[in-house]
């Protein structure tokens, strides 16, 4: 069964930092051309994560995963293309619609800001097993209680994915149908979630007693199978991180 | 529906005990599927929060709350980061959804399909500014996105085109995902629903 999610199971130095560390560096870089709101800024983001996707050898499969939002991008520029307030420099027409130029470079940033968003996360997420990262995240002091609400979701989806199948498939033997027009696809829904719903909330109850049975609502602290998490370069990465985020904010209160 | 000796519960009453916070995970889980089975289904609605509805049903507008931001902290974190970003727009159906409910409004199809439209409107309220923001106003919905352009063409200001089209798409997922929701909990065993405090939620005409 596969596991949800884009984590590829791989050696590389990128695998082996910590995931906190990992998810400072997403996030900051994330951020870096909101604060800054600069073009070329934001395509020195880009190069660096675009380098660390190299390093974690995750690149071909971030840029597949990126060619997915493809078709929301090309709508962005011609939407903005032809709509964007700023427009006044005509550049292509085809019969009735015009592309300005403005409208475009509207959407060339509004597109660099959104590509570098993902490549970001995708250094965190294609390099980062997402058990591992709620683990350091309740070390770090996220509740045990949330923590486990996390975990159970990553593993309950690809249990209830795999009963989807079977469920769609005993609901067709009985002639449900799948394909045709709108609706009749529309009616294929209740015979499909009802069964997988009904019977996911009733199996919550058991699940319920079993963990209260192991002391799930236990009072006092917490311990961890797993030793935490170290690595040499955590620090320095979330210091380079943080000041790139800083060096951002300053490029803008700047120019 | 033995609700016996017990208070009624409150709009906002919430019994936190472990199958509250177990019922949290699996509303995640159902948003996923539904998701999934929409796609496979090949409908033009995301239909991706029939799970937040539901816990918000059954247990509440703060259960409700708390489903939809961990849904979208935890896409967020496996699969699609921009979710991060709606992750406001999911904690709004969670609370409206779980307010409608405990005001009565799920005791007849008719009630539940104005809790829809109120929770259609909700998310559309909470969307909208963060289209502005992160996309200049789309939505990445074609049908939606075309009303938009049609619309700022002919002169509408950037808000109201923008307001249109999440509203054109919000409308018709966010009812059908309150009535599917709905259809859903008037089938759950009651031995289950027991277990919490459905307020006026709780009181079906068919009992």
């Amino acid at each position: 069964m596969r596991p949800v999610g884009l984590y590829v199971e791989r050696q590389s130095p990128i695998h082996g930092l910590d995931p906190i560390t990992k998810l400072s560096y997403a996030v900051c870089l994330a951020l870096v051309p909101f604060v800054a709101g600069d073009l070329r800024i934001t395509f020195v983001a880009l190069v660096v994560n675009l380098g660390l996707l190299v390093v974690g050898r995750v690149l071909r499969e971030g840029l597949l995963a990126l060619a997915g939002v493809g078709f929301f991008l090309a709508t962005l520029f011609i939407v903005q293309g032809m709509v964007y307030p700023g427009n006044a420099t005509p550049l292509v027409s085809v019969g009735p619609l015009v592309l300005y130029q403005e409208g475009l470079a509207h959407a060339a940033w509004l597109s660099a800001r959104f590509i570098n968003l993902t490549l970001s996360a995708f250094v965190l997420l294609f390099t980062t097993r997402p058990a591992d990262l709620v683990d350091e995240l309740m070390r770090a002091g996220l509740p045990p209680r949330v923590g486990y609400v996390l975990l159970s979701v990553l593993q309950i989806i690809p249990s209830m994915a795999a009963r989807v199948s079977v469920i769609q498939d005993a609901q067709r033997s009985r002639g449900m149908e799948t394909e045709g027009p709108v609706w009749v696809r529309m009616r294929a829904l209740l015979p499909v979630l009802g069964p997988l719903v009904i019977s996911s909330l009733v199996a919550m109850q058991e699940r319920a007693l079993a963990l209260e049975v192991r002391g799930f609502g236990a009072p006092g602290p917490r311990t961890f199978y797993r030793p935490p998490w170290q690595h040499r370069l955590a620090w320095p990465v979330r210091l380079a991180a943080l000041s790139a985020l800083l060096g951002a904010l300053v490029w803008r209160l700047a120019g | 529906m033995a609700t016996g000796a017990q208070p009624r519960a409150g709009v906002w009453t919430t019994r936190w005990t472990t199958l509250t916070l177990v019922l949290i995970p699996v509303g995640i889980a159902i948003n996923f599927v539904g998701k999934f089975v929409a796609q496979a289904l090949k409908l033009p609605l995301w239909l991706d929060s029939i799970g937040t509805v539901l816990a918000a049903f059954i247990a509440g507008p703060w259960v409700g709350a708390l489903t939809g931001a961990l849904n979208n902290i935890i896409y967020g974190l496996t699969v699609d980061p921009v979710s991060f970003w709606y992750f406001i727009t999911s904690v709004g159906i969670g609370l409206s959804a779980g307010i409608m409910a405990r005001l009565g409004f799920i005791r007849s199809t008719a009630r539940a399909v104005v809790a829809g439209l109120v929770v259609a409107l909700v998310a559309t309220v909470v969307s909208f500014p963060i289209n502005i923001y992160l996309w200049s106003g789309q939505t990445g919905n074609v049908w939606g996105d075309a009303l938009f352009t049609a619309l700022t063409l002919r002169g509408v200001p950037l808000w109201l085109a923008s307001f249109l089209d999440e509203l054109v798409v919000d409308l018709p997922d966010k009812v059908l995902t309150v009535l599917i929701a709905f259809g859903l909990f008037r089938a759950l065993p009651r031995r289950l629903l027991s277990q919490f405090d459905l307020g006026e939620a709780g009181h079906r005409r068919t009992a």
